[in-house]
């Protein structure tokens, strides 16, 4: 009788300690909502950037992703107001880039008062708190990708640059890194620099008014690859054949016109790697594991001999390992 | 007779008799080509003459002068008959993206071209049917016009780009024909045709009295819903026909190319001389904002203005443009 009653209890124990015990794991699984920013919805960087941040949000098991991009490309009236929107619907966290680095920062602050982790990611924002920023080196993706070229032709010769939006760090950084890459060359000639608005049809223009005003032009510089690639429209309708150009971001019409040979190589910023890192980051974060406070991705300059895993249609792309890329 | 009626009778001296002497029209285009060669004249000497008075450069400006142009021709129409319309941006962006997919999947430059002016007609039509028969505002018929072209451009081509178009097909931005660029061929023509239909035909007075007086000419009784019918399918159209030389000069189509086209456009149609109220322009006007506005830009890429410079030299140019003509015409309005 004792040793029923003694089961009993224990059985009782049991049925009302275990179900506080299993409810008591952590949080896994299809509660972690994110909101992931981006500057347009046209440039097809942010949709691998996008693509990244999805295929993260699946493989880690999170719950589910926004995604704000302005209707408008690049429009920051309308991003400011995504980014009060995202204040009221409070998602667990933040994966943040800005189409105006200054513009945004007071919306940013009241995000951060509100206390929503703010992850910034893609290029930097010129204020505001994050908890991590996840990008490229501008920088020296322009100072790479400009010793490539500059060695490409010999390191003598005429150059052109083609910058993006002044004012803008991406077109800054890089082109600022171009400029270095050109010091290091006393034979390379820089004949102009002008912007390209990051857009193919101004850049085209630009070319050809820079056409006429330089007979020859060994290598065309360019910022981001939708300027290079107008800037290899026009130097091929003008049947300048000798002209070389390079661009940088490495998107699929990079790749495929550098197949063609008609772009010589494209620095690495890619895309999908920066929304695979950041969408990663922000989920570790949000379950008390470690991530650094800087995690620069390095990019490659993509030529003929190596774009193979960039060649590659987005459901088929990896993300890169955290253990390789946060140091 | 009366002294008023003889002053009238008269011709006036200096500046005002100059504008009554060549017509408005004229006058406002004289003035527009003395800008032009202003600029023209300030670019020789700084680039020594060399790359800015070549024929490769002038024709170079005017191929990229086209562009605007044949997106802006139609809009002249709308804007002299008193209208606006805020949508042919979107209009180029949808029918190219929708061209471009056509021409990718069916190899056939025919079939795009049909598709692009088919397409961006029809929506000139819609906005023509918003405004005669729903008696919306032009301006917010053509926004929500804008807003629905362009949503569903992002929804054909979901954040990607189309490139690569057949070789036939691009002679259309990148030919030359007796030396001359095909684009400007199309611009010539379509200012031909545009100053015949304005300036001698019974439906270019009608356009213009429409935009003076809307009210008058219904009462001297134009048909002016079905005027504005047609001035909204126009814009439509040139739109398309803006989307195709797009497509074959930049080989590439997203669904964010038109957007930096409509300010270009509209500050195109006014430098021109246009009048936003109606009743005042001319289709030459706008291939002279064109003109200059391709030009300022050309400029400074052949004198490698730094680029922090840039915005602040376009805007001074085109007030400069915009003050000449005011003050031209100030005067005589003052008078009388």
């Amino acid at each position: 009788m004792r040793t029923w009653n003694t089961l009993r209890l224990a059985g009782i124990v049991a049925a009302v300690v275990a179900p506080v015990l299993i409810g008591a794991q952590p949080a896994h699984a299809a509660n972690e909502r994110l909101a992931a920013f981006y500057k347009n919805q046209v440039d097809p960087h942010f949709g691998l950037v996008r693509g990244g941040v999805e295929a993260v949000v699946k493989q880690m098991g999170a719950g589910a992703v926004t995604h704000y991009a302005p209707t408008r490309p690049n429009n920051l009236a309308e991003q400011l107001s995504q980014i009060e929107d995202v204040s009221v619907k409070r998602p667990d966290a933040i994966l943040f880039m800005a189409v105006d680095p200054r513009g945004v920062v007071p919306a940013i602050e009241k995000v951060n008062a509100a206390g929503i982790p703010v992850l910034n990611y893609n290029d930097r924002v010129a204020g505001g708190k994050y908890t991590t920023y996840v990008g490229a080196d501008d920088f020296k993706l322009g100072l790479d990708t400009g010793r490539y070229a500059l060695r490409a032709i010999g390191g003598e010769g005429l150059v052109v640059i083609i910058e993006g939006v002044k004012g803008s760090t991406t077109s800054d950084q890089r082109v600022a890194g171009f400029n270095k890459a050109i010091e290091e060359f006393p034979k390379i000639k820089l004949l102009a620099s002008q912007p390209g608005n990051f857009q193919r049809l101004p850049a085209l223009q630009v070319m050809e008014n820079l056409m006429q005003a330089h007979p020859r032009i060994d290598m065309v510089l360019a910022a981001a690859d939708a300027m290079a690639l107008g800037a290899v429209e026009a130097l091929e309708a003008a049947g300048r054949k000798t002209a070389k150009v390079v661009g940088i971001n490495g998107v699929p019409e990079a790749i495929a016109a550098i197949k063609a040979g008609r772009l010589l190589a494209t620095g690495e910023f890619d895309g999908y790697k920066i929304g695979c890192v950041a969408a990663t980051a922000a989920l570790r974060g949000l379950r008390g594991q470690p991530v650094p406070a800087t995690i620069i991705l390095q990019g490659t300059v993509i030529d003929r001999s190596n774009l193979g895993p960039w060649d590659v249609p987005m459901d088929k792309r990896v993300c890169p390992k955290w253990e390789e890329v946060a140091r | 007779m009366s002294r008023a009626a003889q002053r009238d009778i008269q011709p006036r001296s200096g500046l005002a008799g100059l504008r009554e002497r060549l017509g408005d029209e004229g006058f406002a285009f004289g003035l527009r080509i003395i800008l032009i060669l202003g600029i023209g004249v300030f670019l020789s000497a700084s680039t020594q003459g060399q790359s800015f008075l070549s024929t490769a450069n002038i024709l170079n400006v005017l191929r990229q002068a086209s562009l605007i142009f044949l997106l802006a021709s139609g809009l002249t129409l709308v804007i002299l008959a008193g209208g606006f319309d805020l949508s042919v941006a979107s209009n180029l962006t949808l029918s190219a993206c929708l061209a471009a997919g056509v021409m990718k999947a069916t190899g056939s430059p025919l079939l795009g071209a049909a598709v692009a002016l088919g397409c961006s007609t029809f929506a000139g039509l819609c906005n023509g049917m918003a405004v005669t028969l729903l008696r919306l505002p032009p301006f917010l018929a053509t926004y929500g016009t804008l807003w629905i072209l362009q949503g569903l451009a992002f929804h054909y081509m979901g954040g990607n780009e189309i490139f690569g178009f057949p070789p036939a097909f691009r002679l259309l931005g990148t030919g030359f024909v007796l030396g001359i660029p095909v684009p400007v061929y199309l611009m010539a023509l379509v200012l031909a045709l545009g100053t015949v239909v304005t300036r001698h035909l019974n439906i270019g007075q009608e356009i213009y009295a429409i935009g003076a007086n809307p009210v008058a000419a219904r009462l001297s009784g134009i048909p002016v819903r079905r005027r504005q019918l047609a001035v909204y399918t126009a814009s439509g159209l040139m739109a398309g026909v803006a989307a195709l030389v797009y497509l074959a000069r930049v080989n590439s189509a997203d669904s964010g190319i038109g957007e930096p086209l409509l300010l270009p456009a509209i500050a195109a149609i006014l430098i021109g001389g246009t009048s936003l109220f109606g009743g005042v322009g001319s289709v030459l006007g706008t291939v002279a904002g064109s003109v200059i506005l391709a030009l300022v830009i050309n400029g400074m890429n052949l004198l490698n203005v730094k680029s922090t410079w840039q915005p602040l030299v376009v805007g001074v140019v085109l007030l400069v443009a915009v003050l000449a003509d005011l003050l031209s015409r100030g005067r005589r309005e003052r008078i009388g």
